[in-house]
């Protein structure tokens, strides 16, 4: 396949990663929280916008206007009932991780419950067709889903490089005793951060309905590969995550030509290993303070 | 050997050690007799005396994995969600030892934990270059490295798996001998475990769980530490993979994949009390009893997984030391789980 | 009734052992302070504990009469008391211009704001020279000044200041002790903790001497400088003159 198509297939499936591993970098960045049950809760959402398909034939891509303000408000909640306490812990990055861990199993477990372990997924109109520009082809439920992750990518550093929240966020993913210092909740502003990364992960897991079929134990290969980006991105950072999800996105495409498909997730992990092995902080990570 | 030279090294007593406690010896051998005699005592009280030999080998499997991972997991504080890796090196490694020469898993024991050691040594050097949140994701991804590998390795039977022989066997004693592999499996691990405690390489893993910078700057080599004790945690982890991926006669990925095996290892440490000795053993008896009775009553299904969650949540935020930490946190540890 | 004051105070770490053992003192406004003593008196965790990040075990912090226990350190700067801690308290990846804004963080007035930084500007010219570099990028010094123009941004009622010089060269430590003396023309009570006790104490009006987590001794700067036995017991080496100080 032409490497151009190859690029273009890469940057759409990129955007999307992109978005996803933003949400997570964003809670390791401000909170020190590694979320293993990310992806779990972007496939909740994605069951959430199935479920409005089927029943009230709702678009997935309008349902973002319900899976995002709802997630974002199941964040807050689960964070205020569950980090304050864990804070003081000195193990605190141990057992937030084992904690999220405990949440992945808790939200699978009852998906599987209710939607059984059969293969979803989202059929609009667009998903079985395809944007062609010249000769490159993009499906269009692909070239949608990037373009609105993009979008929201926009938004989001928009709203951390502009609003006095957005300073706040950044200002306490760099520094969160200076933060404190200085004024800033900072114990808000992780609640906020929670919220904030989950209504991403509603956004991705709409997104991801009609992109790709789905069933609850799915998740823990989704959130393997994005933990792979984030760390490969250095983790904390948003840039990196961008990056790093474009680049790998990128990579998987060729090596799925080359190889087939069953290969590329191999790829996110050979790259971590190989980052590990050179640069452990990531591309853009700073040296952690943990 | 070098490498024996050098562990018996390192387990040299730690100073200061304990003097062994009537009650603990007492303790080791009841349970040690309880263990060996099980299958004699339970032959003629219960009916299903395959099923319950089944639940006791089980248990004695999820006791040595627990127990080997807490090495790792809580004597130096290092998560590992990928440990695994382990479980299925060594069962495909003895799958493949009977499938291709004859040589029954039963024997060839020692060379799977060998075997799951070597690789755990190797990953080890790569995943430990990482700390805390990094570590974890990075034994993650060799998890799913793994599993991807045997998904896709012909030789090896792909997804589909591998099918072994069965020795010739009167069938309601066939359970025995695994369930007597299982138990010196077990019992190898607590004993591994309780050398480790005790012994100055113990000590300094605790250092590194508590501050890894003070413990490099007291002068530990903390990078090989990490990388010995990944690597010792492996052994009997490999050798639990042998024996079950045996009982089952037939190899998949998934069996040793799955991440409902590092759940349950994780769990069972966390439950127990993590860093402890006794503490993961009690929690394996503990998980895998309740998780019997809870499929007795709701069978396998998702609401396990949701259960599996709830109690690991619900212990972190309340009972982050375990059942064994906070009992001797508030001073009423039994001096019979005390084996610290 | 004094600004501050600090009611038999028992604090530590985490599950740690007490480092404050039961110090009480006062801090009046417009005063300025210096807190003396040897490692481990507990000098930067008095500090710490009065900011919001360590609440007393035992004992009452109060601000204007008000017991102020377990507020965080958003609030305690909301209340007019500004920590200056002793490592870096900067934002690395942000501009020396955003530092310094980000110390306006609880000013929602944009034009007082910016009168605030423009003041800032002409107190410490430096800042103004490098506005638009990153923190990171900073002399020790010049990091200092930003913590201390971020201080002073807030106009606070008192502001306490963790080893101001720590790691500073002699003479730019002067130039720090010389903005800090700026903050108490500006009637800004200001609370010291130094190591360099003689810089420490000339900077300020009155000396608190700490030990073993209680305070053992207070008085006029000056009369502690003198004092011999002080001298000796608690402020030792950094006696000695040394060349310019």
């Amino acid at each position: 396949m032409q490497w151009v198509q190859l690029v273009v297939l890469g940057l759409l499936l990129g955007g999307v990663y992109a978005m996803m591993a933003s949400g997570l970098t964003l809670l390791f960045g401000v909170m020190r929280v590694v979320n293993l049950a990310h992806a779990a809760f972007i496939l909740l959402a994605a069951y959430l916008t199935y479920t409005l398909f089927e029943n009230v034939a709702m678009d997935p891509m309008i349902s973002l206007v319900v899976t995002m303000p709802l997630m974002f408000g199941l964040g807050v909640v689960l964070y205020l009932i569950l980090f304050p306490r864990l804070e003081a812990s000195p193990r605190y990055v141990e057992m937030t991780v084992l904690l999220t861990f405990g949440l992945a199993l808790i939200v699978e477990g009852m998906l599987t419950f209710v939607f059984t372990g059969i293969f979803r997924s989202v059929r609009p109109v667009y998903s079985s067709t395809a944007i062609n520009l010249g000769e490159i082809f993009m499906p269009t439920s692909q070239f949608y889903a990037s373009t609105i992750s993009f979008g929201l990518l926009i938004v989001l550093w928009a709203v951390l490089r502009f609003t006095k929240t957005g300073t706040a966020i950044r200002a306490t993913m760099q520094n969160r005793s200076a933060a404190q210092i200085v004024g800033v909740n900072v114990r808000r502003v992780s609640a906020i951060s929670f919220g904030i990364g989950m209504a991403l992960a509603g956004a991705a897991g709409s997104l991801l309905s009609f992109m790709f079929p789905f069933f609850p134990a799915r998740h823990w290969q989704w959130v393997a590969i994005l933990l792979a980006l984030i760390v490969l991105g250095g983790m904390g950072s948003i840039k990196g995550a961008v990056i790093g999800a474009l680049l790998l996105a990128i990579a998987s495409a060729f090596v799925t030509d080359l190889f087939g498909p069953t290969w590329s997730p191999i790829t996110f992990y050979l790259t971590l290993f190989l980052i590990l092995m050179l640069k452990p902080e990531g591309l853009f990570g700073a040296k952690v303070r943990l | 050997m070098a490498v024996v030279e050098r562990r018996e090294d390192l387990l040299e007593e730690a100073p200061g050690r304990k003097p062994g406690s009537r009650s603990r010896r007492v303790t080791l051998i009841l349970s040690l007799a309880l263990v060996l005699l099980f299958p004699a005592i339970a032959y003629p009280v219960f009916d299903s005396y395959a099923y319950v030999l089944q639940i006791g080998m089980l248990i004695l499997m999820w006791v040595a994995m627990s127990s080997s991972w807490n090495i790792i997991g809580g004597f130096a504080g290092y998560i590992s969600l990928g440990h695994g890796l382990f479980y299925a090196i060594g069962g495909y490694s003895a799958g493949l030892a009977l499938a291709h020469w004859g040589i029954s898993p039963f024997l060839f024991l020692p060379l799977a934990g060998l075997a799951a050691m070597g690789v755990g040594f190797l990953a080890g050097l790569i995943t430990l270059r990482t700390r805390g949140p990094a570590f974890i994701v990075a034994t993650i991804a060799m998890l799913f490295l793994g599993l991807l590998t045997f998904d896709n390795w012909e030789f090896i039977g792909g997804t589909n798996g591998l099918d072994l022989p069965l020795f010739q066997f009167p069938i309601e004693f066939l359970k025995v001998p695994f369930y007597y592999a299982m138990a010196l499996t077990a019992i190898g691990a607590v004993y591994l475990s309780y050398r480790v405690a005790h012994s100055k390489f113990g000590l300094g893993l605790r250092a590194i769980s508590q501050d890894e910078t003070k413990a490099e700057v007291a002068g530990i080599n903390t990078r090989w530490y990490k990388v010995w004790a990944f690597a010792l945690s492996a052994i009997f982890i490999g050798m639990a993979g042998a024996i079950y991926g045996y009982s089952l006669t037939h190899l998949r990925p998934l069996t040793f994949f799955a991440i409902a095996v590092a759940a349950r290892m994780v769990l069972a440490a966390i439950i127990g009390g993590r860093g402890t000795v006794a503490g993961p053993v009690v929690g394996a008896i503990l998980i895998i009893g309740v998780n019997e009775v809870a499929v007795r009553q709701m069978g396998e299904s998702a609401i396990n997984i949701v259960f599996t969650g709830l109690i690991l949540v619900v212990t972190l935020l309340f009972f982050p030391e375990g059942i064994v930490g906070s009992l001797r946190k508030a001073g009423r540890l039994p001096a019979f789980l005390d084996w610290d | 009734m004094p600004l501050l004051e600090v009611d038999n105070v028992v604090v530590g770490y985490g599950a740690g052992p007490d480092i404050l053992t039961g110090l009480s003192l006062n801090i009046e406004e417009g005063t300025a302070y210096c807190i003396v003593g040897p490692n481990g008196a507990g000098k930067s965790t008095l500090l710490r504990c009065i900011a919001g990040f360590l609440p007393p075990r035992v004992g009452e912090v109060r601000l204007d009469g008000a017991r102020m226990n377990g507020s965080r350190p958003d609030q305690m700067l909301a209340a007019g008391v500004c920590f200056v801690p002793q490592d870096a308290s900067l934002f690395p990846g942000m501009t020396v211009k955003e530092n310094l804004v980000m110390g306006g963080y609880l000013i929602d007035d944009r034009s007082l704001l910016q009168e605030r930084l423009e003041t800032v500007y002409e107190t410490f010219p430096v800042l103004a020279e490098r506005k638009s570099q990153h923190a990171g990028t900073l002399s020790g010094g010049e990091q200092q000044m930003v913590t201390l123009g971020r201080a002073l941004m807030i106009e606070p009622r008192m502001v306490m200041i963790d080893e101001p010089s720590l790691g500073l060269a002699p003479m730019i430590a002067d130039q720090i002790f010389e903005k800090i003396t700026g903050f108490k023309d500006l009637g800004i009570t200001v609370v010291l903790v130094e190591q360099n006790a003689v810089k420490g104490l000339e900077t300020v009006d009155w000396g608190f001497v700490l030990d073993l987590g209680c305070l053992e001794f207070e008085g006029p700067a000056d009369g502690i400088l003198a004092d011999p036995r002080i001298r000796d017991l608690y402020l030792g080496k950094a006696m000695t003159p040394r060349e310019g100080a």
